[in-house]
């Protein structure tokens, strides 16, 4: 990152730093936080675009996630700290078990082979009684406190899903920059020519594929002590959890590292919008809408917001011959 | 000593035999030429070398090494490097970022890898376009990455296959001295050429190929005099610069 | 105990003759126009809400209605691939992923404004009627399905080889460039190709409502069946579609009978992940298309 990138992005965060003591409603800070958990998980899922992978799958890390720390807490006592270590372990193991897959598959049937993976689980979260208690769920109990993560309000959660998002970003930030990331990067665009370059190509895209899903895992598990009930239909929601942020990514630019954020802190809000004026409305059309939306913006601008702001620059400082990251295809 | 020693290299694509019975050697330091009418099986040839395709029979010994079963990328970090017929560039990278990847598989550190790319973009000229894209550059200039991304993996070995073709004729004679200075850095070179008169003029020598068969090998004055190597060509219209 | 066995086993061979159909469509458009569709469950899904409204507003039984639910889902099929599909043709696959996507999101959704939620069947007077061949129930319905479902295979099977238009179709599968060069208009035939595979998979959907539930979510369950049967079969492959279908339709009714009615879902995706990483090609090795998609 650049110096004046640096000092945008720490000024950017000081900024949300101080949003609490202007913002006091619990609705908008309710919102806020929504952003913010959907910042994150939109950076998350879209570290395996780096590679030209697209998960829908993305679910079941999440529900990993929230499942083991849940189940720990409620079962032997482990405070949610420690939970998300198991969490995110959870998710990692689970993430293993989809790499033939991710290396052997392209496109399309990588991404069905992904559906299937989360709906598999969210199957087996309701058949497994005895670990799950099925469809009904799970309940966590409310225990003030920074040891058990949770808190009455919503300014602590708000702080600690700034924290998350944040984190979310460098780390993609980060990889993106990396030699790893060059290596997605190629290996996106021709995976052949990488590979005659000397580029491990497979072991680029595990990387990204742990990396995905530990943060999303990691996700599931602040979620869970946000909303206190988890049950498989909500945390293995392929809506929810998987296509959400792949709208998000697609509508903010897919394989940079803003693209996500742009497209979260869009779409979370009007998103939101969409269900509480139009679902009233008619229910069906908010999401009617997002497929719509999400069949134009393919249409017309495959590339994003990020794209589209490029073109704006690019028309403003005149044609230079520098190109902007464009996202793996 | 053979840097490269091939044997009885044979690849099947179900009935057919694409390549079969390939024996050769290639001597550190020198330039082999590879030549053949169309349909050959000299880019098979290649991607049985680089480790793009698997061999049905026979073995690639690299510096000593039998690599014959080792995974692309591995033969690319042993020193083998190979530029494609229809160049490959990254998409959404430019040309600098196109030549940091080879080189971020050995030197993790972006800066560090960032220096070295320019010294490689200086070397084959193309230094002044390090932040265009790839795509908005003429076919010779995009042969150029081909080879500079090549270069960057510091190969013992470099295949070139056809980085002449498309390339109008002021084009090939600008290409000629750049191939010649590769040689010189110490770097072997096996290449494919149809272009004739170019190929006859870098190579040491060369091995012709007609139907997947090796037919002829030597100095290029003894292989354009050989008449087997004019049969193949009968009805092929070679071309000269 | 041998009874309960034979009984599985039509059952299956039943309800599989009915997805062999709803894959042969997947198929189809996929070996035509290149396209894996991820709406392609919502197709079958609207073919069954128009089979319900002509059931419920008009009273046509759902056989009969076919002579209306074919045509419109052939025209859906058109207006689609114009719409959505065509202009994306050239985009890089992930693109093509996500725009149908948004389309099973769009289609999905407007079921759910127009119809509702509400899990919606039709009673038709010989819905719960049945044959007894020995120990032997058949059920009606499903027989008739089946029927319908061989009968409009074979007919498609015959349309694609002795039709003028069916050749072109199969030439454009085999190979897009040579045809176009061949002066085949491959757009109109892309039409064509989705128009087909629309029309079939709306009728394996009016075929299946006499003895099932249509909801609005009810087509991603079958866009995931329809994909584990062109997968096991072999992408492209419309014989292997139809043995797939066969096939899953027994899966279905053996570990639905056997173990448990829960785990029927969980079986067939616990199969598609089992036949995507053993073995790509299927069990009836590719059909044409199958490296774009990735199954090498």
């Amino acid at each position: 990152m650049t110096g004046k990138q640096m000092v945008l992005s720490a000024a950017l965060l000081a900024g949300l730093m101080a949003v609490p003591l202007v913002i006091t409603q619990a609705y908008l800070l309710h919102l806020l936080i929504l952003i913010l958990f959907y910042t994150a998980l939109t950076a998350a899922w879209n570290i395996l675009t780096f590679g030209g992978k697209v998960s829908f799958g993305h679910a079941a890390f999440f529900g990993l996630g929230a499942y083991t720390s849940t189940i720990l807490l409620l079962k032997a006592d482990v405070n949610p700290w420690i939970g998300l270590i198991a969490a995110i372990g959870v998710a990692l193991v689970g993430a293993a078990t989809m790499t033939l897959p991710l290396l052997r598959l392209r496109g399309p049937m990588f991404t069905m082979a992904t559906i299937a993976y989360a709906e598999v689980l969210r199957r087996v979260a309701i058949l497994w009684r005895e670990l799950t208690a099925g469809s009904e769920g799970l309940t966590i109990p409310f225990r003030p406190g920074l040891l058990y993560l949770s808190f009455t309000g919503k300014v602590a959660y708000y702080y600690i899903f700034l924290a998350i998002a944040a984190t979310a970003v460098c780390l993609s930030s980060w990889l993106f920059h990396s030699a790893t990331g060059f290596h997605l990067r190629a290996a996106a665009s021709d995976e052949e020519a990488a590979q005659a370059l000397g580029i491990d190509t497979n072991r680029v895209q595990v990387v990204a594929l742990m990396w995905s899903a530990g943060i999303t895992g990691a996700l599931g598990v602040f979620y869970t002590q946000y909303v206190y009930m988890i049950d498989p239909d909500l945390v293995f929601s392929v809506t929810l959890f998987a296509i959400q942020p792949a709208l998000n990514g697609i509508i903010g630019g897919l394989g940079t590292v803003w693209g996500p954020v742009l497209g979260a802190v869009v779409m979370t809000p009007l998103g939101e919008f969409l269900r509480s004026y139009l679902g009233g409305v008619r229910q069906g059309l908010n999401f009617f809408i997002y497929g719509v939306t999400l069949i134009v913006v393919v249409i017309v601008l495959p590339g994003g917001i990020i794209s589209a702001l490029h073109a704006i620059r690019r028309r403003v400082r005149g044609a230079t011959a520098s190109v902007p990251a464009k996202e793996g295809a | 000593m053979s840097l490269l020693r091939v044997g009885d290299l044979g690849k099947d694509f179900g009935g057919l035999a694409a390549v079969s019975g390939v024996s050769f050697e290639i001597g550190q330091g020198e330039i082999l030429g590879l030549i053949g009418p169309n349909g050959a099986g000299k880019t098979t040839v290649f991607n049985l070398i680089s480790g793009l395709l698997p061999p049905t029979r026979g073995s690639v010994i690299f510096g000593g090494a039998d690599i014959t079963r080792l995974p692309t990328f591995r033969r690319s970090r042993l020193g083998i490097g190979r530029t494609f017929q229809i160049v490959r560039p990254f998409e959404g990278m430019t040309v600098l970022e196109n030549v940091m990847a080879p080189i971020l598989a050995r030197e993790r550190h972006p800066g560090l890898a960032r220096t070295e790319a320019l010294r490689v973009l200086e070397r084959v000229g193309l230094a002044d376009e390090a932040d265009a894209d790839p795509q908005s550059m003429t076919l010779a200039r995009r042969k150029r990455l081909e080879v500079a991304r090549a270069l960057a993996t510091r190969p013992r070995l470099l295949l070139l296959d056809e980085v002449l073709a498309g390339l109008n004729p002021v084009e090939v004679q600008d290409a000629l001295p750049l191939i010649r200075s590769i040689r010189e850095g110490g770097v072997t070179i096996f290449i494919i050429e149809h272009i004739m008169a170019a190929l006859m003029s870098l190579s040491d020598r060369v091995l012709v190929m007609d139907q997947g068969v090796l037919i002829a090998t030597g100095t290029p004055a003894e292989v354009t005099a050989n008449p087997r190597v004019l049969e193949a060509y009968l009805g092929e219209e070679a071309t000269g610069a | 105990m041998n009874d309960l066995f034979i009984q599985v086993v039509v059952s299956g061979l039943l309800i599989g003759g009915v997805y062999a159909l709803l894959s042969i469509g997947l198929t189809m458009i996929f070996g035509v126009v290149r396209i894996i569709n991820f709406a392609h469950g919502e197709i079958m899904m609207l073919a069954m809400y128009l089979t319900y409204w002509l059931h419920a507003a008009y009273g046509v039984d759902p056989y009969l209605s076919l002579f209306a639910v074919a045509p419109v889902l052939f025209l859906l099929g058109i207006v689609i691939q114009r719409l959505v599909i065509q202009p994306i043709l050239d985009a890089p696959a992930l693109m093509k992923v996500f725009a149908t996507v948004g389309l099973y999101i769009a289609l999905q959704n407007l079921a759910l404004m127009l119809f509702k939620a509400d899990f919606r069947t039709i009673q038709t007077p010989y819905a719960s009627a049945s044959l007894m061949f020995g120990g032997i129930s058949v059920s009606l319905p499903r027989l008739y399905a089946f029927l319908f479902a061989i009968a409009l295979i074979v007919g498609l099977w015959a349309f694609l080889k002795f039709t003028l238009v069916g050749t072109a179709l199969r030439a454009l599968a085999e190979n897009r460039t040579v045809a176009q060069l061949m002066g085949i208009r491959v757009a109109r035939l892309y039409r064509i190709a989705f128009g087909v595979g629309a029309a079939i998979t709306g009728i394996a959907g009016t075929l299946l409502l006499p003895f099932s539930y249509v909801f609005p979510t009810i087509g991603s369950i079958y866009t995931l069946v329809a994909f584990v049967i062109v997968v096991l079969g072999g992408m492209g492959n419309m014989l292997g579609a139809f043995f797939g279908g066969l096939f899953i339709g027994l899966v279905e009714s053996f570990s639905g009978t056997y173990v448990s009615p829960a785990i029927k879902e969980a079986t067939y995706f616990a199969i598609f992940i089992l036949v995507l990483v053993v073995r790509p090609q299927g069990l009836f090795g590719m059909g044409k298309g199958s490296e774009e998609v990735g199954l090498k």
